[in-house]
């Protein structure tokens, strides 16, 4: 069990990246009404701009 | 005694004496305005959610409201902390615990963290090994707002994550697990708003404003009062000063040595406290030459 939950926080930047960022990067496109570029659907481009901003702190340990 | 009053030739045994009369003046007065504080600040900021989410309040106002919330969510449980509200074993006990549990719920810091941490904290304050909050400690006030960013970034040794290696170094797993518990309800509420449409108030009811909160609160509460933080002991590892923001806009930290001396002492009444002290502390060779 410890295991498990030292892992779940070890990867917490990735989930945090895809749990959270995703879907506010995909709200906030479309609240302001922006197109994404390759005929990506907001949720696909939310899940980009969260996904690589999560890995990159998953692999840095900061986000700035 | 009068605040210019020069007592620098007095013995040690008087200095403490007059000292302790002064404090014994504070001591043990029920802090109603904390009381009514907690309360009234977990009850906006619940209510803030509903009004934002039936679009009576704007999500911006909601935004403001719920920085301030968070901001004003440590104190009330700092006064619970220190057994100010109700001592182990009296009647109020159990409003004293209410308050300390209940009061950092917008803050997600549980009480019994909150708690241990601190006393080590008031133990051994400017120590870098054993301070717990040593990690806010900077060279001005743009690098210690730095510095609480920082201090929680994933992998910082600060801050909270510091609070962590405490816990796990004195072995009180069972504290720690508290901490799991409202990381896991805090991103596990975040992620399923965030996936039900309502990322943004998310983002604005909660998540911006804890950052925004918890920066605020380690500078006020932990750099200003021990800056420059160099020296340990009784009379040395806090101060007072000035705020640009005054005392209720430093969350009432102008006369924070008054609270490391005697830490029972209830926050609204450190102010008088510190004024009829003051000749003692400055006999004492405490920094208190701001205010």
């Amino acid at each position: 069990m410890q295991q498990v939950i030292k892992s779940i926080f070890y990867f917490g930047p990735m989930l945090f990246g895809i749990g959270f960022l995703a879907p506010l990067s995909a709200q906030l496109i479309e609240a302001q009404s922006w197109t994404p570029p390759y005929g990506l659907s907001p949720i696909m481009a939310g899940l980009v701009i969260g996904g690589c901003l999560g890995l990159l702190a998953q692999i840095r340990g900061r986000w700035i | 005694m009068s605040p210019s009053q020069d007592l620098s030739k007095l013995s040690n045994a008087e200095l403490m004496r007059m000292e302790r009369e002064v404090a014994a003046r504070h001591i043990d007065k029920f802090p109603y305005f904390a009381v009514v504080w907690a309360f009234a600040n977990l009850a906006i900021w619940i209510a803030v959610w509903p009004l934002v989410f039936l679009n009576i309040i704007p999500l911006w106002l909601g935004f403001v409201i719920s920085t301030i919330n968070v901001t004003l969510s440590y104190l009330p449980s700092h006064e619970a902390q220190h057994d100010i509200i109700a001592k182990p074993g009296t009647k109020l006990r159990w409003l004293n615990q209410l308050v300390g549990h209940l009061s950092t719920i917008p803050l997600v810091l549980p009480y019994r963290i909150a708690k241990f941490t601190h006393m080590d904290h008031h133990k051994f304050a400017n120590d870098p090994d054993l301070d717990p909050d040593y990690s806010t400690h900077a060279s001005g006030p743009v690098q210690a707002l730095w510095k609480a960013i920082e201090n929680r970034q994933p992998r910082a040794k600060g801050g909270f994550n510091a609070y962590g290696e405490l816990l796990l170094r004195k072995e009180r797993p069972d504290i720690l697990l508290d901490g799991i518990v409202y990381e896991v309800i805090f991103y596990g509420t975040l992620f399923s708003l965030a996936w039900s449409g309502f990322a943004l108030e998310a983002a604005l009811l909660w998540w911006l404003p804890r950052h925004l909160g918890v920066t605020y609160i380690q500078y006020y509460l932990s750099w200003a009062p021990h800056n420059p933080g160099l020296a340990k002991g009784r009379y040395r590892d806090t101060r007072s000063f000035r705020s640009i923001l005054g005392n209720v806009g430093s969350l009432g930290m102008q006369y924070h040595v008054i609270h490391h001396l005697h830490p029972r002492i209830p926050l609204y009444r450190t102010p008088k406290a510190y004024w009829e002290m003051k000749p003692i502390l400055e006999a004492r060779g405490c920094d208190v030459d701001e205010l």
